[in-house]
């Protein structure tokens, strides 16, 4: 069996008396891209500087296809800040250019690779202008390609769409799949779940320093319990708040939001509901990660 | 290796393209330019009268002709370089008309005083230059030494003999070298004073504002975050004498591009002949003075390039960069006016103590070596520890630079750097 390119094992970092990150372990496949999810100072950041190669992980290990890290190491990845930063009055193919050789390519197929990029986001006319007289959108791909002109195998995404608008994030967001899809590693952390969802196969989920959730997207719905009913109906429902395993009943526009206390209830109720009036929709719902995140992290903020 | 250059020659394009870099440089040399310059440009102004006329004092005929006729001897002995002239009129009044019409600049009154063999004099003219009164004044002390003499009766040889200049004859000597430099110059020339003060200037410039520039950058690089993702792309140590090395080259170019204008300047024909009266020959110098002060200007800049980077590093936003640097840039000054007043007195002990201080020997060694005599082994003495200082705050310049960059927030206290460097296992 070949060794995930990206292997996070037992990592513990501490800053003096206050331990940023408490054994975290995660692995990545080739051409997967792993959700990294937790709220502001839960450890991410430090997580990613670590893999980075900025800090160094006091206990653990970190290996990029299967060798810890040394500065060779570096050529192979790519990064994207939360903090986007470029130099604001240096041409943006001068520098682009310099943060690729700086990795390892030689100046023509930097600018090879900058001019297709620029290409593929339809802003070729950027070449020669500087990152302070661009729109933030536009900012954020120089930002983003800067992260990915040498190829990298490995590549490290934070907040990559913050602050963009509906149309710069299905383009970009398009363009990671792209990534995925051509074998790159991506490690990717963000706030906003519908894009966990949409984007990741595995998350690891960390609440003050502290892995609490970790897995395959679809195992961890899985092991929430369904426990929204959705009954649509134009008529009226009663008795339902009396049926034994219902916790609240909603009345909704189009007919009612039922929380029930255990998947069989369901049943009951449907059963329950056929007998009153017409209904048009019954669904089960599974939780949104959304739930799933507040659940185990709101729920341990007390 | 390639990454250092790909720093260098990063740092470099992208300085002396900067608007501010270039008009600085511009206008330096401008003013430079100027100044070589402009003895030439005010001679043209005034040069046709200068050189032809000379001004005209007069003076009321017969109020004391002793004077002004042993004055009026005195200005035609002196033939074409006479400055004034003489012109006798009847009373005040006719001097008066005479200043009016623009006869005279100026004229002479005498008054008889009691007890004393010379009359006092008053000068009056519409504009007091300085010019005038400073010919009159040496022009009446020779005036009034032939007269006294005249009447003391001495001989010819004994008048000639009591106005002979005294001829000093000096020797400089090291009592720790044994050396003798016997000339007819004496003690630091007014040439080696003069190289000494520019050189410690360009040292100045050289150390200082281009160490404070590499502050900046480093600063400006970390507030908008580009620090980041350079420091995952190469080694902040790379980064780091990168960047100072390519500072170095820019200074060293600017530095140069004065020298240049300069040297252009003082080349031109109409300067040869004025610098030829001066009798300036760089020639003269002991071409070891170069040497140090090339020696010199690589230990300071290298010594505090690292300091003000290593400072640059720890602080997030440039509004707060000037105060963090105060201490350093103390540092720098005291050493440039150690330099600068230590020039009167380059054996005294505060300069030979400052001259093993590797922040203020640059300036005061370089003093020493340009206007004393010290022994080998205490310039050697001077530069070692020079280097050797350079290693070990360049060391330590590295451990900060390196924790600096990824600390973010308020300016960190040192021991919060220091808690930082254990966490970062620096």
């Amino acid at each position: 069996m070949t060794m995930n390119p990206l292997i996070v094992d037992n990592v513990v970092k501490e800053y003096g008396d206050k331990t940023a990150v408490n054994k975290i372990s995660f692995e990545v496949e080739k051409g997967e891209i792993y959700g990294l999810l937790g709220a502001n100072g839960a450890g991410k950041t430090t997580t990613m500087r670590m893999v980075l190669g900025l800090i160094f992980p006091d206990e653990g290990k970190i290996l990029y296809h299967g060798k810890p890290y040394s500065r060779e190491q570096l050529q192979m990845l790519g990064y994207l800040p939360e903090e986007r930063g470029m130099y604001p009055k240096v041409k943006i193919n001068e520098q682009i250019t310099y943060l690729a050789r700086l990795r390892g390519m030689s100046q023509k197929d930097a600018d090879k690779n900058l001019r297709d990029w620029l290409e593929r986001f339809n802003i070729t006319e950027y070449y020669n202008m500087k990152i302070e007289e661009l729109s933030k959108g536009n900012q954020q791909k120089i930002q983003f390609i800067a992260a990915v002109i040498h190829k990298p195998s490995i590549v490290i995404l934070d907040e990559a769409f913050s602050g963009l608008d509906p149309v710069n994030v299905e383009q970009l967001k398009a363009t990671v799949k792209e990534l995925r899809n051509s074998g790159t590693t991506i490690l990717f952390s963000t706030h906003r779940m519908e894009h966990v969802e949409e984007l990741c196969r595995n998350i690891t989920i960390l609440h003050r320093s502290n892995t609490v959730l970790q897995g395959n997207i679809k195992e961890i719905k899985k092991q929430f319990p369904r426990e929204r009913v959705i009954l649509g109906t134009e008529g009226e429902l009663n008795g339902l708040e009396g049926l034994s395993g219902v916790r609240q009943v909603k009345r909704m526009e189009n007919g009612y939001e039922v929380l029930i206390e255990r998947p069989e209830t369901a049943q009951d109720l449907l059963r329950h509901a056929m007998a009153q009036a017409e209904l048009t929709r019954f669904e089960l719902l599974e939780p949104t990660l959304n739930e799933i995140f507040i659940r185990s992290v709101g729920g341990r903020n007390e | 290796m390639s990454n250092f250059w790909n720093v260098v020659g990063f740092t470099v394009k992208n300085k002396i393209r900067t608007k501010s870099f270039i008009v600085t440089t511009v206008i330096i040399a401008a003013i430079m330019s100027l100044g070589v310059n402009l003895p030439f440009i005010i001679s043209q102004f005034t040069g046709d009268d200068a050189a032809t006329e000379s001004t005209v004092i007069g003076y009321v005929e017969n109020e004391a002709p002793q004077v002004t006729d042993a004055l009026t001897t005195y200005y035609n002995n002196l033939g074409e370089e006479a400055d004034l002239q003489l012109a006798g009129y009847a009373n005040e009044e006719a001097l008066r008309e005479a200043i009016s019409e623009g006869e005279i600049r100026g004229y002479l009154i005498f008054e008889e005083q009691a007890g004393q063999a010379f009359p006092a004099v008053t000068y009056k003219a519409e504009t007091l230059s300085g010019g005038s009164s400073v010919s009159l004044m040496s022009a009446l002390q020779t005036v009034r030494n032939d007269i006294i003499l005249e009447e003391s009766g001495l001989t010819a040889e004994q008048r000639a003999a009591l106005l002979e200049p005294i001829n000093l004859n000096s020797t400089q000597i090291s009592t720790e070298t044994g050396t003798e430099t016997v000339g007819g110059e004496t003690g630091p020339s007014g040439l080696a004073m003069g190289f000494v003060y520019v050189v410690i200037i360009l040292l100045f410039m050289g150390i200082f504002i281009t160490s404070q520039l590499i502050a900046t950058e480093v600063t400006s690089e970390k507030s908008s975050r580009v620090m980041e993702i350079l420091v995952t792309s190469v080694a902040p140590l790379t980064q780091m004498f990168g960047k100072i090395f390519g500072m170095f080259l820019v200074g060293t170019m600017q530095i140069g591009t004065f020298i240049l204008v300069f040297l252009i300047n003082v080349m031109l024909p109409h300067n040869q002949e004025m610098l030829a009266g001066i009798d300036i020959n760089l020639s003269e110098l002991d071409p070891m003075l170069y040497v140090y002060a090339i020696i010199f200007y690589f230990g300071g800049y290298f010594l505090f390039a690292t300091l003000f980077a290593a400072v640059g590093s720890i602080v997030s936003r440039t509004e707060d960069l000037a105060q963090a640097l105060t201490p350093v840039t103390i540092l720098s000054m005291a050493g440039f006016y150690i330099g600068i007043f230590g020039m009167t007195a380059p054996d005294s002990t505060l300069i030979q103590v400052a001259s093993y201080i590797p922040f203020f020997a640059p300036f005061a060694m370089f003093l020493r070596v340009g206007l004393t005599d010290p022994a080998l082994w205490e310039i050697a003495l001077s530069i070692g520890l020079l280097l050797v200082s350079i290693l070990i705050f360049g060391w330590l310049s590295a451990k900060i630079y390196r924790t600096g960059v990824l600390m973010y927030g308020k300016r960190p206290s040192w021991k919060e750097i220091r808690k930082a460097m254990k966490a970062y296992k620096i």
